[in-house]
Formats: C-alpha cells, structure tokens, sequence
C-alpha cells in the first residue's frame, strides 16, 4: 500500500510539473474572448442626421433629433445548449449619449466562454430593483437622474432622453422630450398610488455568433429612431405633446415599441494588432 | 552613464550639477542636504451622493499647506500688484464668502451686482466685466470648463493674450482654474495689472515666504505658484450643507411649502432639473439657449464661440443653483434683479428661437404656467439650497492679517 502510495505521489508530481512544463512552453492557456459593443443610431435606414427637419414619422409627424442619452444593460449571451451568460463583471449599464463619442463604445470586462453564441439579449434601461437613484455620483451618468417623485426608490434613472422637434398642428417647430422611465400609476384625482418599470429587455435578431479563443468580437447594437413611434403603437406628437414622464401611457406606448427599435448593425472580428 | 554623457551634451550647467550630485564629497557643512519636501495631502470629506472625480490637474495636486497659501492669496488685494489700498483688487473682492462667492446685488461699489476693474486712463471709473459672475463653489467637480461658455477648458491650446500684454508660453493657458489667475490679474475688466507686478508685489510681503516654502519646498514667488496656490483654494470651496443636501441625506426635513417646490422642480411641472441636474450639484455644467431671446447679436461669450455649432447660438452653462439665494442677479446678463423674476421668466416668459435648446419644452406655451402658490413653493425650495455652513467657513473666510490689504468693501 505504500508502495501505491509512493507510486502515485510520483506520478501526481510528474503530472503538476508536466503541466507546469506545458504552461510554460505555450503560455497561458485561453478558452476564452472578449466582447466590444459599439452602438450607432439610424433612421431610415441611414445613419441619423442630427438637426434636421428631414424626418416623417409614421403618425406623420415631421420631426428632427437633437440628441439621445440612454442607457443599455444586463447582456445576455445564450449559448447553442439555451445556457445564459450574464456580463456584468465590472459594469451591468452602460451610459450612451450621442454628444459623447467616448460612450459609443462598450468594452465589456468578462472573459467570456469561447463557443458558438445562438443570441445577444439586451435591457433598455436599467431593471428596477438595480436602478437606485443617486448610485452614479458622476456625470454623465449622474445628470439621468429620473427625480424621487416621479420614480421612488426604484426610479433610478432614465432609461433614455430624446429630445429633438416636432412640427405642431398650427405648422410651428415645437420641443419634444421623448424621456423614458419608470411611470406613475395615480388615482382619480391625479395623486401618485404607485409606480410601473418601463424596462424591457430585447432579445437581437439575426445575433448569432462564434467565439473563438483570444478572439475579440466587435458587435454593433443599432438603434433606429422611428421606431419608437411605430409597430405596435403608432405615437403621434400632437396627441402625447412635449413631454412624457408624467404621462404613462405615452412611455407604455414607447416602451412597446421599443421591442423593436434594436438591432445588431454588424459583428466582427477585432484584428489582432 | 550615457544619460548623463546625453545631459551635459545638452545642459552643461545641468550635467554639472548632476555630477555634483553623484559626488558624496560635495555635501558639505556650507550645502546641507536640503530638507525633505513633504507637504500633506490634501484629503476632501467622503459626502453621500456628491461626485468622486475630482478635477486636479495631475500638476498642481492639493495640499493642506497649498491650499492655505491659496486662501491667503486670494484674499491678498496686492495680487493686482498695487499696494495703495485704494487701489487694491483681490480674489475676493468680487468672490465673497457671505455670497457663495459671488458679488450679489447689494454691493456698495458694484452696484447691482455689475463689476468692473480697476481704473485705467481709458476707463477712470473701470472698465466693466463684460458678463456676470459664476458661482465659484464646486469647482473640483466640474469637467466640462469654465465661465459662461465654457472657453476655458482641458482641450484649449491657446496660449497668452497679447491684449492683456501676456506672452504665449505656458503657463499663461487656457485650461482650468490656474489659467484663470493670470487671466484676473491682466485684464482690464479686473484687476487690470501683469502678472510681473503680482509676483513682485506678493514677493514683498515677508509673510509669504513662509508659506511658499511650506507649499513649493522654496521660498521662491513665481507666477505658476501663485496661480497653482490659488486655485488649490478655490478647488477646496465646496457646497454640501445646504438644507436640501441634508434632506437628501435624511438630517432634515423640508416645510409643506418647501417640498411642494421639491416635487415642483423634480418633475416636468417645473422641470428645472434637467438642465440644473438631478444630481446633488444642482448644475449639468452643459450649455443651453433657455429661450431668453429671439434675436441674438454676435457674442464671444455664449457656448457657439467656442463650438461653431449654429445650435450653440445664445447658449451658456446652466450655473449651480446652490446659494442662489444669495447670488443675484441672475442669468450670464444679470436681467433679472431676483428670484421672483427668474420664476417669472420660467413660468411665462419664455420666446421662441430657432436656437432654442429642446429642453427648454414649453417654450410655445411660453412656460410651465406655473400658479402663485406653486411660483412661492418653488422660491421656497430654492432657499433650501443655501448653504450657511459655507458662507461662514473660517477655512474659507479672509484671514485676519489681511483684512485691510483684502480689496473688499465693508459693508
């Protein structure tokens, strides 16, 4: 018995320092990639065009965008098996402003498994019980604040600012907040009794992809604008006005649409420098 | 070795001094090794909710003794190089503690809250500052430039202003809040001096030399120091006691009244937060046309001088409203006298431009049509802001030796 013994601690030695060897000769050893997420903005198809009055919506609202604030979070891969993978290593939200170039990028810290992926979801916004007001001290990200009236503990912050114009019914270029955010639900009287998360999370189409190891993947998420205002709901600025936040009907509406306002705009393979 | 071949190929006076170093023998009883510098970190309060990216330059890092040289200085009235005390400008002529830092629009001499500089045969009576003031608390928290339109900033590589006889070499830049010292000193809206008349004005004074040693490891007075001394102090100036900060941080409680202005200026009734910030700050430090106008002249002060943007025209910071009960007159122009007309101006008197920030949403209706009761419940929050623990800070306040050479008024 102890000469088995003996046998075996020579050849669990012989073992570690092979692998030791292996390691040493190859490096260390990757089963896994990375994820880069950029993010564009479309409408019609094309990259928006900001300040410019050159847009129909499908209500028939002319309008134009001045810019778009919002925030992405909870990736999810699911693998070939239907297995989830959450990345949130560092950072489950992402802050996107279109004045801001360096927010178009989203390096995410996971080492992520190396396989074959069958589908990218996504949240828009921030789920309630993690969007907890005043938990980003610094701008950007501090300044979305959706304010403690209109959200309570789980207000958080806004999903998105959309702001942008529209014109009116009396042919005048009017301001329009398309914010959206948690909701109000009130009584007869108009008295706050509660509050609605708006956040929806949005599985990508067409987001399949295989990661291979050390290879990092650059995925474009896309957001095309006229969107939010079609399919299902079809929103009109004449009916919901300048401003939303106090009007949960309109962000229902917006949020529904919202399911299809995201799209993967390309996947590709970082070249190795 | 080869580095030192490289130096004294380069700096011969350098090299030798790099050589003499490397020489144990020529320490001696005359040349001391000099005393270790080691001034101690300044360290700011850890406060609920407030930012934790401070904005110092990786130059001019904060110490205790730096920010005390700082206060000094910027109370000092001989920085605008005069010593006739008729004469005397300082920081804190205009940036007075009992006003957030501003002049407010009680001042004996600015009247109405309008400054100007000291006099010049040109302008006998002073040539006057061309904008109104900012707030100067919360400095360190800002990332998004300085003054109205945000010209002074990180990505500014100016350099100098011949107007003001500064030459174009560092560190006379445009970048932060060191850069707005020499910008003080020499212009003539302020203190209408240069800056080699502070530093020889300062360097006169024995009681600095102290300080400096303290601060830089020398008793040298140079500009950069001043000006980085300067603004360690102004970057120490922070706001986070007002009653509304304390209610956020559940040690007070707001009136009826005053909540009801809270609801009002945390929603779209009033919205003021998008453009004043949810955050504790009560600014975004963004740039808006708020819809005060609908023709505009050419301005280098408004955010489309430094942009270019056309959308950019009659665009300027969206200022702090903490203390603002104290810092009248309001908006970059001084139009309105209080905080009556502010709310006023908000609720119904807003005019359409093309230029207009979509922010500004009600614009078309004029406003947010607010009632007199909620106009009096949101004057009621915005008193909340003010911070009486800043305004009678002794770290903040004009040190007792310099009370008659501080340029203020008394009053």
């Amino acid at each position: 018995m102890k000469k088995l013994s003996f046998i075996g601690m020579i050849a669990g030695l012989m073992v570690f320092f092979g692998s030791c060897d292996k390691n040493n000769e190859k490096g260390e050893e990757s089963t896994s990639g990375k994820v880069i997420i950029q993010f564009e903005h479309y409408a019609d198809g094309a990259p928006l065009v900001y300040d410019s009055m050159m847009y129909v919506n499908e209500a028939g609202n002319h309008y134009e965008v001045t810019e778009i604030q919002w925030f992405i979070s909870d990736i999810v891969l699911k693998n070939k098996d239907g297995d989830t993978l959450l990345l949130d290593k560092d950072d489950f939200a992402h802050y996107v402003d279109t004045n801001l170039p360096d927010t178009w990028v989203w390096e995410i810290q996971d080492d992520i498994p190396a396989t074959e992926y069958q589908s990218i979801s996504m949240t828009f916004g921030i789920k309630g019980e993690k969007n907890k007001p005043y938990m980003f001290t610094d701008p950007p990200e501090s300044d979305m604040l959706w304010p403690y009236p209109l959200g309570g503990d789980e207000g958080g912050y806004h999903y998105m600012k959309l702001n942008g114009f529209w014109v009116n019914t009396n042919n005048e270029r009017q301001p329009f907040n398309f914010h959206l955010g948690v909701g109000q639900e009130r009584d007869g009287e108009g008295n706050i009794i509660g509050f609605i998360q708006n956040w929806f999370e949005s599985e990508l189409p067409s987001s399949a992809f295989t990661l291979s190891d050390s290879e990092t993947k650059v995925i474009t998420i896309r957001m095309d604008v006229e969107n939010w205002w079609k399919d299902p709901n079809t929103y009109d600025h004449n009916i919901h006005g300048s401003k939303v936040m106090q009007n949960q009907e309109a962000m229902r509406m917006g949020c529904e649409n919202g399911r299809n306002v995201f799209s993967i705009g390309s996947i590709t393979t970082k070249p190795v420098p | 070795m080869e580095r030192i071949i490289f130096i004294l190929k380069i700096f011969p006076l350098a090299g030798l001094l790099v050589l003499a170093s490397c020489n144990p023998q020529s320490v001696n009883e005359e040349n001391p090794e000099p005393e270790p510098f080691s001034p101690t970190p300044y360290e700011f309060p850890d406060i609920p909710y407030f930012p934790k990216n401070f904005n110092i330059p990786d130059d001019n890092p904060m110490t205790v003794e730096g920010v005390e040289l700082g206060r000094y200085l910027f109370y000092d009235g001989r920085i605008s190089g005069n010593t006739d005390k008729d004469m005397l400008m300082s920081c804190s002529t205009c940036h007075i503690q009992a006003h957030g830092f501003e002049v407010g629009i009680n001042h004996p001499k600015f009247k109405g809250g309008k400054t100007f500089g000291l006099p010049t045969p040109e302008y006998p009576e002073g040539k006057p500052t061309p904008n109104f003031m900012m707030p100067l608390v919360n400095t360190v928290y800002n990332h998004n430039g300085y003054l109205w339109n945000g010209f002074v900033n990180e990505s500014n590589d100016a350099l100098g202003n011949p107007h003001y006889g500064v030459p174009a070499r560092e560190p006379y830049n445009y970048k932060n809040i060191e850069s707005l010292v020499w910008m003080a000193i020499t212009a003539p809206h302020e203190m209408n001096s240069t800056v080699d008349r502070a530093v020889a004005a300062i360097a006169a004074v024995p009681m600095y030399r102290e300080k400096f040693k303290a601060a830089f490891g020398t008793e040298e007075v140079t500009f950069e120091r001043i000006s980085k001394a300067i603004a360690q102090f102004v970057r120490s100036i922070i706001s986070y006691n007002s009653k509304f900060h304390k209610y956020l941080r559940h040690e007070a409680q707001l009136t009826e009244q005053e909540q009801r202005g809270y609801d009002l200026f945390f929603s779209e009734d009033a919205d003021c937060f998008h453009c004043h910030g949810g955050s504790v700050l009560m600014t975004t430090n963004e740039f808006f046309n708020n819809a005060k106008d609908s023709v505009f002249d050419p301005d280098e002060h408004d955010r489309h001088w430094v942009t270019g943007d056309p959308m950019d025209i009659g665009a300027y910071r969206a200022p702090s409203l903490l203390n603002i009960e104290l810092t009248a007159p309001y908006m970059h122009d001084g139009r309105f006298k209080n905080l009556d007309e502010v709310i006023d101006f908000y609720s119904g008197g807003l005019v359409y431009s093309d230029y207009v920030h979509p922010l500004m949403k009600n614009v078309r209706q004029k406003g947010v049509q607010l009632s007199d009761e909620d106009k009096m419940a949101l004057k009621s929050f915005l008193f909340t802001l003010t911070d009486y623990e800043l305004i009678n800070d002794p770290a903040y306040s004009c040190p007792p030796e310099l009370k008659e050479w501080s340029g203020q008024v008394n009053y």
